[in-house]
């Protein structure tokens, strides 16, 4: 037995395949990718999922929309809010706590096996490996947004109206959302020695998201902003309908640092003072960029009806205030008051005034203790030097206000592109059959024909 | 034969543990050379170091006179770890055909492989269905799959059956013969005698001697026996 002692001197790795040899890189990591159970359990359940999501979603909309009963205001009901957000509801929580396992198997699967020492020799860097998984791991995330993809076509099929801006919106962001995970999956993985460590690592970070989510509520300064990035708060955004260019700039970054930080920590052969070196340049980089990223306004509102903008004319008007806008709020986390401001007004006006500085002064959380001496409930607008008191939460109110301080005259207003609202009362018809039946079948048949197959 | 590889003051500490003191050898162009010693002395630990898989604390590697970057190694030797499950999900003829297709080797090379290591009826199993020995031989197949000047196979006779030890050995040969340079860690020294060219004798992470059976006999100061006795004697 012989082997050609010629290729024996080819020199490997840099050699004019190395792009085929990615694609060969990538097709064996979908062949692994389809051989990891817990993919198949991701794939299992998230019809199931999406379409208890769907199913009720539809029910609910046509109550609203008044199946024997009154109908709620017309302008309330948005396929957004109604059909799309509940439905996809589902991959938020398919992001959160099964796609990370998916991500992590990807990699400790070969670190516990041993084949991650002939992956590592195999042509190619690292970074095209790690690359190379990332790339077949967001594919396989693709092909789970099939259960929500027939949702959106069923609700076509119903009748049902969609505004592709808000919709494709609302997809770029589960899709940023399960990059985060897969990021995050992977920096675990490679860190952790095994591929519990990994879960119980991702689980903490997901809990102290949520802790940071909570415990920023309200509060104002440097820890709402960085509660704005978890990937919950970034998700949100999307759902109402908004595409901020700093979220989906810190989405991105944080997720390529999560591959980033796998391909540092990965490799067994780099020396500790290598991983650390890297790993604080890594983090000075994605802390530069999510500072450059904080610093940037741009948005686009990608809603039907406009619910991240105040009206043509107010926008316009506003766009005059150069000044910086101080408001102080004294109104607790808890207080539903809050809440309504934050939605209705503070989001908007954000976007519009680029010195808006907001101030969160209450001292208590629920607000239900506070002394008449706190000032609670008032809310404080500081503009040229001079100050002014409000109450109210409502938007007219508040831009009056606003307008009053900065001296301009308020906006005229039209009714001429007043969103009207998509009421549909119908049946899900065949959902059930599609997300509890046939998707779960079509899945167990496609594992068990690739599994025969393999 | 010219050094392919110059093996200087490879170190390397386990917390407070020196596992590898200064080891330092050559590994010549086309030889077989055999990394002998018994368990935990350090054959593995020093295989990783040399393929660039584990840091070492002190050391070079040189390939004509330059240093050989960790990075770098992995274009000039090809390290075959011992006791790996490699995607077990996936079957040996995937696998084989994998590396086949990423290292461009024929078909014709790959059957002849497939034929002496009696992989044949093996094809269509799993790699994490195989016994110890099947998984050993199909490893192997994949090592002589590539390309590298030099493949580093670890314990290449663990799991195997006499026969089949007999089988690999004449095979390895054979693959040496075409130009390729190998180095098997084993810790059977008498499988070691039997299919190496030269040994580098390592005993608790020490090199004690280097060289043909004839040199090392000479540096233990015997007059006849086999490796085992030379073994004993140098530690």
């Amino acid at each position: 037995m012989r082997l050609d002692g010629g290729l024996v001197r080819r020199k490997i790795g840099t050699s004019p395949n190395s792009k085929r040899s990615f694609w060969r890189l990538v097709s064996k990591e979908w062949r692994e990718l389809f051989a990891s159970r817990s993919y198949w359990l991701l794939l299992l359940m998230i019809g199931p999922l999406v379409g208890h999501g769907f199913i009720t979603a539809v029910g609910l909309y046509a109550e609203a929309s008044g199946t024997g009963g009154p109908a709620a205001l017309a302008q309330g009901l948005t396929p957004l809010d109604g059909i799309l957000v509940p439905a996809f509801g589902a991959y938020d929580l398919a992001a959160t706590f099964l796609f990370p396992f998916v991500a992590i198997r990807m990699i400790s699967a070969e670190k516990q096996s041993g084949g991650l020492k002939l992956l590592l020799q195999l042509p190619g860097s690292l970074a095209t490996k790690v690359g190379a998984k990332a790339l077949v791991l967001l594919g396989g995330w693709i092909v789970t947004l099939l259960p929500g993809l027939l949702a959106i076509g069923l609700w076509k099929f119903y009748g049902g109206h969609l505004y592709a801006p808000e919709t494709l919106n609302l997809l770029l962001g589960h899709f940023l959302r399960a990059m985060l995970s897969a990021g995050f999956g992977f920096a675990a993985a490679a860190l952790a020695e095994n591929a519990a460590s990994a879960a119980i690592i991702t689980l903490g970070f997901t809990v102290g998201t949520w802790a940071l989510d909570f415990i920023a509520a309200g509060r104002g300064g440097f820890l709402q902003q960085l509660a704005a990035y978890t990937p919950a708060a970034t998700l949100r955004f999307f759902e109402h309908g908004l595409l901020r260019l700093n979220i989906f700039v810190a989405m991105l970054a944080i997720s390529v640092a999560g591959f980033a930080l796998a391909g540092i920590w990965l490799h067994p052969g780099r020396s500790w003072r290598f991983r650390l070196l890297g790993t604080v340049t890594l983090a000075l980089t994605l802390a530069l960029i999510m500072v450059g990223a904080n610093g940037v306004r741009a948005s686009w509102d990608a809603s039907e009806n406009r619910r991240n903008s105040f009206s043509r004319a107010d926008e316009a008007a506003l766009s005059q205030i150069r000044q910086p806008l101080r408001i102080t709020v004294v109104l607790s986390p808890e207080d539903p008051r809050l809440t309504d401001y934050e939605q209705n007004v503070l989001r908007k006006l954000r976007r519009v005034l680029p010195r808006l500085e907001v101030d969160y002064s209450s001292s208590s959380r629920t607000g239900l203790f506070e002394k008449p001496e706190d000032h609670y409930g008032e809310i404080w607008y500081e503009m040229n030097g001079q100050r002014a008191m409000e109450r109210s939460t409502i938007e007219e109110v508040v831009l009056e206000q606003i307008y009053k301080l900065a001296g301009i005259n308020p906006a005229a207003h039209s009714d001429e592109n007043a969103f009207s609202g998509y009421p549909l009362s119908v049946k899900p018809r065949g959902a059930s059959w599609i997300f509890y039946g046939l998707w779960p079948l079509l899945t167990v048949a496609a594992w068990w024909v690739q599994n025969r197959s393999r | 034969m010219t050094a392919l590889l110059t093996v200087e003051g490879i170190t390397k500490f386990f917390n407070q543990r020196r596992v590898l003191d200064e080891v330092g050898f050559s590994v010549r162009a086309g030889e077989v050379l055999g990394l002998i010693g018994p368990n935990g002395s350090g054959k593995t630990t020093l295989f990783e170091c040399l393929a660039g898989l584990m840091p070492a604390d002190a050391g070079t590697i040189k390939s004509n006179n330059k240093d050989l970057a960790p990075s770098k190694r992995k274009e000039a030797l090809f390290y075959l770890p011992d006791a790996i499950f490699p995607w077990a999900e996936q079957t040996v003829s995937w696998v084989l055909g994998f590396f086949r297709q990423l290292y461009g080797r024929s078909e014709q090379q790959s059957s002849m492989l497939m034929e002496t290591l009696r992989l044949d009826e093996l094809m269509r199993s799993r790699i994490g269905s195989l016994s110890k020995g099947e998984r050993k031989r199909t490893l192997l197949a994949l090592g002589l799959l590539t390309p590298q000047p030099l493949l580093m196979l670890d314990e290449p006779f663990d799991g195997l059956d006499l026969r089949q030890t007999r089988d690999v050995m004449t095979l390895l040969k054979s693959h040496a013969a075409t130009g390729r340079t190998l180095m098997l860690s084993i810790h059977q020294l008498v499988d070691a005698g039997r299919v190496c060219d030269r040994l580098v004798m390592l005993s608790a992470g020490k090199v004690v001697g280097e060289g043909s059976i004839d040199d090392l006999r000479a540096q233990a100061k015997l007059s006849e026996g086999g490796v085992e006795e030379i073994f004993l004697a140098l530690t």
